[in-house]
């Protein structure tokens, strides 16, 4: 082993209720090293991080650091030797200020046993200054962005003196400008020695700021390397076992009539003079940056907000939208984002999650009949490939790949012609997201009217016929998919050109 | 080779399942197996307890509070709590008594017993759902206001009914069970096939599991939680009607109070998790014998009546602790 080595792990086993997680996984991360970890969900990866985290202990193999070979029992020992792991949900405590919650559990007294605040102010400040941001250490965390918040996490890693932060897919939640920020940081973080481990689905990202990556399949090492000397289609490879190129998914389907029909649309402070339309067969994808509005635009024409203005028709017929029932009612279906809080109900089985907006097809003389729901649901796991053994079980025991794939089977079972998906493939792994395109494609091959709303570009590029580009609140621009690219999408989701968005399309 | 090879997966499997399958039963039905383990104990304890007529007697006492528990069940599961139920209570009770006295009609006194216990519950839901107020604070607030007014109508006394007939309802029995624990197994299986078999069940699960979420999924979060305390308040009702008719009298002042707490140790106590969208009724029912039980053993080795209250503490916190949390 080189002296060099931060941390070493060697053939750790684990497995839960007899089902072998890791099978002998072996990682070795050298000091100042961002070293990326890869895998599909359920690879293994989150459990292997646990390890390292002190949440969970290994069956079988050691843990070696600074070359000393040491027992990781508990997350205190884990942040005692230096490890900090930033999980993938943040755990910041958003009702108290930045140096509150950086100091959390350790916080500075003077003499009197009071606390000290103004050290620890003039720490949290040092310390965000050394990082490049500057924050009012007395801000509360409620009123920051996903990125700070993030920045926070990774200052309080800071403080502690870690030598190891793990990030799990710490990119999900933020936007374009705010990943760079992340990147210039973990550069700067590098600079002084710290080692980071970075856990992501998206390739470009590592390629951009990995030095070596390691990636596990079904428990086992499948390959490591340096990033810069690998091709990038390769570790696709690895990861699935097949290679998935870039490519965009062509459909030919028949355009229909207008489904949804939005004119003039507006809701103070969001969004204002929104006008679209779209048709059965047709997919159409709004993109944009943070803060940009889409999401809060098609919650309120999903119902879920009632303060705007305008109008919504689908099917030719005006519909006022007051609550999501409305719009179910028309026709109108809604995959939200950030699953765990707006798509699944994880005290309800499988099946119950995939039969609970169309209960009504369930029933006979007002019992719901059981049978019938684990037939249907036995219809789509066929259809879209949901990997679960006993759909008896609670959604949360699903990797997101699957739970996604029930909320999908959710509104396919309602068989709405309208379709929203916002930001469908967020933590996904590269396999099952390749799947949930599959089957967008196909309902616009079946003649619904599929709506995307997403903040990746390269998304919506391989899906959408129509892109919209959203910047604070306005469409600045529609583009033909098959005509623009990435770079002209992010000029206009920037604001840096606008568009009359009529002309532009016409 | 396939064959051997074959074979030690699926005893592997095997095993995995035994113990998936145990550590499921424990989670599920701890409490019927805590039921059975007192129930032992007592029958070790005093003699008398697995007397028939003892038997039938702890099943008569906890049957008012068991009907009320299952409406705080429902509520529970929803995500909220009826702190209101004893005061509705003895609300519905002396406008019971009234009624049944003007109109000297039996059945004139259920309906009107059914409507008060019905719309207190739909005055909560009506605060809870559309005027987005914290359950704890607006059934706070139907405590105080439903108990006064029982209070104010009954001119804080009792008041007893004058229409022979209408004490048959709590003291008459089919063979040697009383109507009261035959009207709570028959509540007990309704509201059973209720959150199992049909949609409004499976609603309320969902909004105490995730609200926002149930609410994407376009279910009408606003109906269904009103329904939700509706129901609790014509449980009350039901249980008000029993209590009634027991003395054919209502007290306007002690009826009824602290049956709330009675009713939440015994949802607890079933498994049903504070935060809701997870328990079961049946668990309920078991809590609910469990709290009879203790209060009927003590009764056996004459405990002081004054620290009944605190041995319940005690087994409501051990309950609790002994439950699978998450």
């Amino acid at each position: 082993m080189s002296s060099n080595s931060f941390i070493t792990m060697n053939n750790i086993e684990k497995a839960f209720n007899g089902v072998p997680v890791l099978k002998g996984v072996s990682l070795e991360v050298e000091k100042g090293e961002i070293h990326a970890l890869l895998g599909e969900n359920g690879a293994g990866k989150s459990t292997l991080m646990n390890i390292l985290g002190g949440v969970i202990e290994p069956d079988r193999g050691t843990i070696e650091v600074n070359g000393e070979e040491v027992r990781i029992t508990d997350t205190r020992s884990s942040q005692s030797h230096g490890i900090s792991f930033i999980h993938q949900e943040l755990s910041m405590v958003t009702d108290l200020r930045v140096y509150e919650n950086m100091f959390l559990g350790s916080e500075l007294r003077n003499k009197l046993g009071f606390l000290n605040v103004e050290e620890m102010c003039v720490q949290t400040s040092n310390i965000l200054a050394e990082l490049g941001v500057e924050i009012n250490p007395k801000k509360y965390v409620r009123d920051l962005d996903t990125s700070y918040k993030q920045l926070i996490e990774i200052s309080k890693a800071l403080l502690h003196n870690s030598k190891l932060i793990i990030m799990d897919e710490p990119t999900s939640s933020l936007a374009e400008h705010e990943v760079k920020r992340l990147f210039d940081l973990m550069r700067n973080l590098k600079q002084s020695g710290v080692s980071i481990i970075y856990i992501s689905h998206k390739l470009k990202e590592i390629k951009a700021v990995c030095d070596y990556y390691t990636v596990l399949r079904d428990g086992n090492v499948v390959g490591s390397g340096e990033v810069q000397v690998e091709n990038l289609d390769n570790i696709t490879k690895l990861m699935v076992g097949k290679s998935i190129s870039e490519e965009r998914f062509n459909h030919y389907s028949e355009l229909g009539p207008v489904a949804l029909e939005v004119t003039d649309m507006m809701s103070e402070g969001l969004f204002k003079a929104i006008d679209f339309t779209v048709r059965k067969g047709e997919i159409i994808g709004f993109i944009g940056l943070a803060g940009d509005g889409r999401t809060e635009l098609f919650e309120s024409i999903f119902g879920y907000r009632r303060k705007y203005s305008g109008e919504i028709k689908v099917n030719g017929q005006i519909v006022k939208m007051d609550h999501p029932y409305q719009a179910l009612q028309a026709g109108v279906g809604f995959v939200p984002k950030d699953r765990k809080e707006n798509a699944i109900i994880k005290d309800l089985s499988v099946i119950h999650n995939m039969s609970l907006s169309s209960l009504g097809h369930f029933e006979k003389s007002g019992m719901l009949q059981a049978k019938k729901e684990l037939n249907t649901f036995q219809y789509y796991k066929e259809k879209l490939n949901i990997k679960v053994n006993n759909p008896r079980i609670t959604i949360d025991k699903l990797s997101g790949g699957n739970q996604q794939k029930v909320i999908i089977a959710k509104w396919l079972e309602v068989n709405s012609d309208v379709i929203i998906f916002d930001n469908p493939t967020q933590g996904i792994d590269v396999g099952a997201k390749r799947e949930i395109y599959q089957h967008i494609i196909e309902l616009a091959e079946q003649g619904k009217a599929v709506i995307i709303l997403s903040s990746e570009a390269s998304e919506v590029l391989k899906l959408c016929q129509t892109i919209h580009v959203m910047y604070q609140g306005e469409i600045t621009a529609r583009l033909k998919g098959e005509e623009t690219s990435e770079d002209e999408i992010m000029r206009y989701a920037t604001g840096f050109r606008k568009l009359r968005y009529n002309q532009a399309f016409r | 080779m396939a064959n051997t090879q074959a074979k030690i997966p699926n005893e592997a499997k095997k095993k995995v399942n035994v113990k998936n399958g145990l550590n499921w039963l424990w989670s599920e039905y701890s409490v019927i197996i805590a039921f059975l383990l007192i129930f032992i104990i007592a029958s070790f304890m005093s003699p008398r307890f697995l007397d028939l007529n003892n038997q039938l007697n702890i099943f008569m006492q906890v049957s008012i509070i068991g009907i009320v528990s299952l409406g705080m069940t429902v509520v529970m599961l929803s995500g909220g709590i009826d702190l209101s139920v004893g005061s509705v209570l003895a609300l519905v009770g002396v406008i019971t008594v009234i009624s049944l006295n003007a109109s000297g009609n039996i059945l004139i006194a259920i309906l009107t017993a059914f409507v008060v216990g019905s719309f207190a519950g739909f005055l909560n839901g009506l605060m809870i759902a559309k005027g987005k107020i914290a359950s704890f604070i607006a059934t706070l607030g139907m405590m105080a206001a439903a108990r006064s007014i029982a209070l104010y109508t009954a001119d804080g006394g009792s008041i007893s009914g004058e229409v022979s007939g209408f004490t048959a309802i709590a003291n008459r029995d089919i063979w040697i069970i009383d109507y009261p624990i035959i009207i709570f197994l028959v509540m007990t299986i309704f509201v059973y096939l209720l959150m199992q078999k049909t949609r409004f069940g499976r609603y309320v699960y969902a909004i105490g599991s995730n609200e926002k979420a149930a609410l994407l999924s376009a279910i009408r979060v606003d109906r269904v939680k009103i329904g939700v305390y509706t129901l609790a308040g014509l449980l009350v009702s039901v249980a008000a009607i029993i209590e009634t008719s027991r003395l054919n009298s209502i007290s306007s002042s002690s009826s009824g109070s602290a049956y709330e707490l009675d009713a939440i140790a015994a949802v607890i106590i079933g498994g049903t998790r504070m935060t809701g969208g997870r328990g079961k009724i049946i668990g309920t029912f078991f809590g609910v014998l469990i709290l009879g039980i203790l209060n009927n053993m003590m009764n056996l080795m004459n405990v002081s009546p004054h620290l009944q209250g605190f041995v319940k503490g005690l087994i409501i916190i051990v309950a609790v602790v002994f439950q699978k949390r998450d």
